[in-house]
């Protein structure tokens, strides 16, 4: 061994030194910096018997990175959903605090509520049949409830097209996020050719997968290039060496029945009851449930609702030998002829509304309730109080009848296929708050689930600043040894060369 | 280097721990304020969940109480003028009585029995045509009418006319006729018997005296049940005392000899005292509707009181709780506050020697 030798590796050192400390430098700049994974400087013994970096690594885990990734996909997902289903719980809100059009009422302006109001109003009449403003009450009352029918399916109407113009902004931010991650994804595969530290663009790939799932479920595999590739959590091809392209039309105007467009990859519906493989989680799953299921079911209810009203308060035809059809009475559509059937009510929420042959503000008659006639004033067929006697209730002891009396539903509003209209506007609100509930639990719990996930990949793989200034400590010793050394060897040599 | 181990914390992450404890006490505590002063739930949706539909079906059965136990109080007052209206007719029929039981054909004049009958009339037509609201109590169903019409009215009444009609073809005369005297007792308790107590019923009395509806209004008072909140004026108690009344306002200052108003005394006041039988069963039957209407109220008011109840239960925070739980918050966030400056200092960089 000679004394170059010894200079060798102590250029060696300095350089290993340096490279060590680019490093710790690098882990002390990002250590606040969010999915920042620590890199660590590899070092070899070189020929000379010194030691070099040989590469720098980040300390990745897969493993937490996909928890991360999955648990942040679920947390949107019921994010979305809670978000829409608050909005349409607040229709039905019966808290003190909540507001009601009719102002008198404490039980909020769900069609229950404005349903339970008319049996109220009903019962008064009943007993006071000769006063015409227990006769206004009731109109007024019917009126509400087809208002909270109407507010209720607009409401829907809402939710469906704000999800609608989410999903279009959450189709446009995974196009974004996919385009991105090309570059990042080439930079790495062409990094791990040329042998350049990737661990930059590594980085930025695994965050650009984190915003991802925040979209649309995904899953990653990395090929032996370092490629790597984004499926939907259900499996469809997102990016394999090449984002595929997400399309999605809006559709501004959701109108009760109406369906929104399906989102696509490549074709292949993603969302959607045609869909194949539809994806499970992210925000744009969550948004495609409220639009396509969770709220039109609701909006189904409300039509159901309304529909059972239409029947409950018809007239039928009163001579001894029935000849005539039953005809909507307190509650109509506008135009319509005929009772509408339970299995058809689509629509019937944004239509319903009380018949002007009661309403004595557009030139109605409100005592035809007591006596008949509603459904078409001045025919006698359909007059109940035959006699005209002005205290005569037969009549107005049906319809408060109606309300309770147990009818037929059509049971794919999920309600079952038989109850009373009470009942089953009841149970509407129950089945609204339960969703309501589960989707806030499950939202509350999957985002503590995904704050957990992010907190333990980022010990895991994160910077602790102790841990790099101890290593700075050792560098620096490990420097000024070397620096000591090099003056030793220098002082050495000066004193071979004097000697000759 | 340091490799990886259970015990490597990321200083991000510690740094950021108490990030989300300290945003989810924050919002827990607004929630606590919000409850704290409501006294409810400050999301009751939330609380709820699949119960909303049952706490809101308290809700609104407590209201349909509530609108029944007013309403009774309408259907009491109608019922109470009827019960007072009743006793008027009772009162006036047992001074009418009075009156018979002491006059004597020889004694008193036809005309002071004449002078009994009408005003008796009169009292009963008044009676019958009480009005509770805008309603005619003794009208049953078709209370928007006065049920019965006016005897005296000027052209003469209907009823006016067919009794004198019914007196012409029994006796080819007229009462005020003076060959009305040669009628006998029996001749004339015939008539009263007869064709003039035909007058009274069925078709007839409808046709001349009633508007009524034999047709009872009914009322809910509790729910589920319905009762008869009314009489009127086609009961044969009504029948009877018009029948008496009349008989005396029409036979009663006539030609008719003593015998023959001797008749008609006695039969007007073996009528009154029939009529003022009937009167009792009604008064009596519309009492139990009245105390039907008070056991109701009683009852719904004790449901009520259990229904509120359960509705509190299930919407009202118990203010201890509460109060408690916005102590333990303060507490928890201030300790968080403590715990991230401290946590601040926990660092190497603190403690070396600056070179």
């Amino acid at each position: 061994m000679s004394l170059s030798t010894a200079f060798n590796v102590i250029s060696s050192s300095f350089a290993v030194n340096s490279g060590q400390t680019a490093v710790v430098a690098n882990n002390i700049a990002n250590a606040n910096t969010p999915g920042y994974s620590r890199e660590i400087a590899n070092v070899v013994t070189n020929s000379y018997g010194g030691a070099d970096v040989a590469s720098v690594t980040r300390e990745a885990n897969a493993a937490l990175l996909e928890h991360v990734s999955s648990s942040t996909s679920q947390a949107a997902t019921q994010q979305a959903i809670s978000d829409g289903l608050a909005t349409l719980a607040q229709t039905v809100d019966d808290s003190s605090s909540a507001s009601s059009t009719s102002g008198a009422n404490q039980n909020g302006a769900s069609p229950s509520a404005m349903l339970a109001n008319l049996q109220s109003a009903l019962t008064t009449y009943e007993d006071s049949p000769t006063s015409s403003s227990a006769a206004d009450a009731v109109v007024s009352a019917a009126s509400d409830l087809a208002s909270s029918l109407n507010s209720g399916s607009a409401t829907v109407d809402q939710v469906r097209e704000q999800a609608d113009q989410n999903m279009a902004a959450s189709v446009g931010k995974i196009n974004s996020l996919l385009s991105q991650f090309t570059a990042a994804n080439n930079a790495v595969v062409t990094g791990l050719q040329t042998g350049a530290n990737i661990a930059s663009a590594e980085d930025t790939r695994d965050s650009i997968v984190t915003q991802l799932a925040q979209q649309i479920g995904v899953s990653t595999v990395t090929a032996a290039n370092g490629s790597e590739s984004i499926y939907t959590d259900s499996g469809v091809t997102l990016f394999q060496d090449t984002p595929r392209t997400v399309s999605f039309t809006a559709t501004p105007t959701l109108v009760d029945g109406a369906s929104g467009a399906p989102v696509t990859v490549d074709g292949v519906p993603i969302t959607g009851a045609n869909s194949p493989m539809p994806i499970q989680s992210g925000a744009l799953a969550g948004y495609a449930a409220l639009r396509d299921t969770l709220a039109p079911e609701y909006q189904t209810q409300l039509d159901q609702i309304a529909g059972g009203l239409i029947n409950a308060f018809a007239e039928s035809d009163q001579s001894a030998t029935p000849t005539l059809p039953s005809l909507p009475g307190l509650f109509t559509t506008p135009g319509a002829t005929s009772l509408p059937s339970m299995n058809a009510t689509t629509g019937l929420a944004a239509a319903i509304e009380v018949n002007p042959n009661v309403d004595s503000s557009q030139g109605g008659n409100p005592s035809l309730l007591r006596d008949g006639g509603v459904s078409d004033p001045g025919n006698p067929a359909y007059t109940y109080n035959t006699t005209g006697s002005a205290s005569y209730t037969g009549r107005i002891q049906q319809l408060a009848g109606a309300i309770s009396t147990t009818q037929s539903f059509d049971s794919s509003a999920g309600l079952g296929a038989s109850s009373s209209l009470a009942d089953y506007a009841n149970a509407s609100v129950s089945w609204l708050q339960g969703e309501n509930q589960q989707a806030s639990d499950s939202s509350s719990y999957q985002n503590a689930l995904a704050t957990q996930a992010t907190s333990a990949l980022s010990n895991a793989t994160g910077v602790n600043l102790d841990v790099e200034m101890t290593n700075m400590l050792n560098l620096e010793n490990s420097y000024a040894s070397t620096a000591k050394l090099l003056t030793t060897v220098n002082s050495m040599f000066s004193a071979v060369l004097n000697a000759a | 280097m340091t490799s990886m181990s259970a015990n490597f914390v990321s200083s991000h992450a510690l740094a950021t721990s108490l990030v989300l404890p300290v945003m989810q006490a924050q919002s827990s505590l607004a929630t606590a304020m919000t409850e704290e002063s409501t006294g409810q739930y400050a999301n009751l949706g939330l609380e709820l969940g699949e119960q909303s539909g049952y706490e809101l079906s308290l809700k609104e059965q407590v209201g349909q109480l509530q609108t029944l136990t007013s309403n009774n109080s309408i259907v009491s007052t109608s019922l109470s003028t009827a019960q007072s209206a009743l006793s008027a007719i009772s009162s006036s029929a047992q001074t009418t009585l009075n009156d018979l039981a002491t006059w004597t054909a020889g004694a008193n004049s036809g005309a002071s029995l004449q002078n009994t009958g009408q005003s008796a009339l009169q009292s009963l037509m008044a009676s019958a045509n009480a009005t509770s609201g805008d309603d005619y109590v003794f009208g049953g169903i078709n209370s928007a009418v006065p049920p019965m019409a006016d005897y005296y009215s000027t052209p003469a009444s209907m009823a006016k006319t067919a009794i004198d009609q019914a007196f012409q073809t029994e006796f080819g005369v007229l009462p005020s006729d003076p060959a009305a005297a040669t009628i006998s007792a029996s001749a004339m308790q015939g008539f009263l018997s007869g064709p003039f107590a035909a007058l009274f019923q069925g078709a007839s009395w409808s046709a001349d005296w009633s508007q009524a509806s034999s047709t009872n209004t009914s009322a809910e008072i509790a729910p589920g049940e319905t009762v008869t909140t009314s009489t009127n004026l086609n009961e044969p108690g009504f029948q009877e005392l018009a029948q008496a009344y009349a008989m005396l306002s029409e036979f009663g200052g006539s030609e008719l000899s003593g015998a023959a108003q001797q008749a008609v005394a006695d039969a007007a006041s073996s009528l009154v005292s029939q009529g003022m039988d009937s009167l009792t069963n009604i008064q009596a039957g519309l009492g139990s509707t009245q105390s039907a209407i008070a056991s109701a109220n009683s009852s719904m008011s004790s449901q009520l009181t259990i229904l509120e109840q359960q509705v509190d239960n299930l919407d009202d925070v118990n203010a201890n709780t509460t109060a408690a739980q916005i102590n333990s918050l303060t507490n928890q966030i201030q300790m968080a506050y403590e715990l991230t400056s401290r946590l601040q200092e926990l660092n190497l960089a603190q403690y070396l020697p600056v070179p």
